[in-house]
């Protein structure tokens, strides 16, 4: 662990101008292009299902906990703020509520052993403007 | 160092491609809604810097306020000032002179005449009476129960757009009947003028949307405008169509504004001939191409034209269409079934399942 330590500071101390220039670029770069091309569709409402129905679909923009009987017991679905996490699952794992808070649309969690899951819908227009 | 001065100007040029690609791609799509006229105004800007697009939205949208003080039936411009249709409406009621009125209000007057004879009087912006004890003119309105005697009355004044007299600066009225209501006319009217005013200013993308009339100005990048049609019994779309350079589109029904009584739906669009209004019929949509100058406009078409077929009874509606040069239009019936004719179908992509499945397509009699 020291000697790796060691091993950087070797590196960084060997590196000349245009090196950095380039970690700095690099790293810019790398920025932007994440910022970009990451989802920035913020999702408006949750969608839960239990086993192969809807339970519900419910807006995001709201405070509310939503109590859901699953196959092997209830399970708590908190909205706040247009994010949605599972707050509270009877599952062994609890893989579901370690996923936290979802906010961008097509974001999931899934609770397999109670059969639950949450996915994020964005707003997906099919048209510019309505005629009514 | 001279390499690794070219690695550095790569990553450099790499990093200006990539910066440049992204801000051109970036969609220069201006996007407006606001409270004017009453009803909702959505304006898309498309293709102009951020600023232009705002300021030039604004523009319309005072222009729209402006014509509202003209042309509004019911709301006065202030406390103790009625709009100009308003005063025209007083000296039509009293039989006073003749009115000075605005050359708008002359070129509005005329070409509402016009259409209400292409119509048969079906589409009639004198039955401001009519409306008005309906209780539609108002921004609530309650369930009425409406004496009969007093429609019966009112239908038999026989209030017609050939009662007024235009002379070339003023107006008077032989009836005193005819109170002007330009609700079905008045939106239509501000879409075109919006498209005149972004085109003289060399405007090429644009969609406008005045309360659910739509009106398209070029086209949303590379693809067509799309707009959506509204489901008249759920808050979804059921198709949606793309709106060309210059087209128009309208919808009347009996969904907006409504109340119910007893059971029964009493929507805003009353038939002239009996003074009640039309309960056979949810929706109608017209589709309107662009006009040829100096002819009632396709934003005016596409308020105004709907208003007749939604009035006229089934068997009646595709002559009353063809009488207005009306091709594409779809009519939703009260018992949600879509009749659309053959040109408006081909234009039509469905999203509701149902009425895809059971549309009845018509080809236009051609008379």
């Amino acid at each position: 662990m020291f000697k790796l330590l060691r091993n950087i500071k070797a590196i960084t101390s060997a590196m000349l101008i245009g090196d950095w220039l380039i970690f700095v670029a690099s790293s810019m770069l790398i920025i932007v292009l994440f910022q970009q091309l990451w989802s920035h569709e913020h999702a408006t409402t949750v969608q839960i299902r239990l086993g192969d129905t809807v339970y519900g679909t419910y807006s995001l923009n709201q405070q509310r906990d939503i109590h859901v009987k699953g196959t092997i017991g209830n399970a708590t679905i908190s909205i706040m703020n247009g994010k949605a996490r599972f707050a509270q699952s009877p599952c062994h794992n609890q893989y579901c509520v370690h996923q936290g808070w979802l906010s961008r649309s097509g974001q999931a969690a899934i609770c397999l052993p109670n059969q639950l899951s949450l996915e994020l819908v964005g707003e997906t227009k099919h048209y510019d403007s309505l005629n009514y | 160092m001279r390499k690794g001065l070219s690695t550095v100007l790569t990553v450099a040029i790499c990093c200006i491609a990539i910066l440049g690609f992204i801000v051109y791609q970036k969609p220069p799509l201006y996007h407006s809604q606001s409270f004017v006229f009453g009803t909702l105004v959505d304006i898309s800007i498309y293709g102009e810097p951020e600023e232009r697009a705002k300021s030039l939205s604004n523009e319309i949208l005072q222009d729209f306020q402006h014509l509202h003080h003209q042309l509004h039936a019911w709301k006065p411009v202030s406390e103790n000032q009625v709009s100009e249709l308003g005063a025209l409406n007083l000296a039509f009621a009293s039989q006073n002179k003749p009115l000075n009125i605005s050359p708008l209000m002359i070129e509005v007057l005329q070409d509402a005449t016009k259409l209400s004879k292409q119509s048969n009087g079906l589409f009639n912006p004198t039955i401001g009476h009519l409306i008005g004890t309906w209780g539609f003119q108002a921004d609530e309105f309650a369930a009425t129960s409406v004496d009969d005697k007093k429609i019966s009355a009112l239908v038999s004044a026989n209030p017609s757009m050939d009662d007024i007299v235009v002379t070339n600066n003023s107006a008077y009225s032989t009836n005193s009947s005819v109170k002007l209501d330009l609700g079905g006319y008045a939106k239509g009217y501000a879409l075109d003028r919006a498209v005149r005013y972004l085109r003289k200013q060399y405007v090429k993308h644009a969609l406008i949307n005045i309360g659910g009339n739509i009106i398209a100005l070029g086209q949303h990048g590379d693809k067509p405008w799309r707009v959506g049609i509204q489901h008249p019994r759920k808050p979804s779309a059921i198709a949606t169509l793309d709106l060309l350079d210059g087209w128009a589109i309208g919808t009347s029904g009996d969904y907006q504004r409504y109340f119910m009584l007893d059971g029964k739906r009493y929507c805003h669009i009353i038939d002239p001939r009996t003074g009640y209004p039309v309960q056979h019929t949810q929706a109608v949509t017209v589709l309107i191409p662009p006009q040829a100058p100096y002819h009632s406009q396709a934003g005016v078409l596409s308020d105004v034209a709907s208003k007749p077929i939604f009035i006229e009874p089934a068997e009646s509606k595709s002559k009353i269409a063809t009488a207005m040069g009306i091709n594409h239009f779809m009519v939703i019936n009260q018992s949600s079934q879509v009749f659309v004719t053959k040109e408006m179908q081909n234009k039509l992509t469905w999203l509701d399942q149902d009425f895809k499945k059971h549309a009845y397509v018509q080809t236009t009699t051609q008379h």
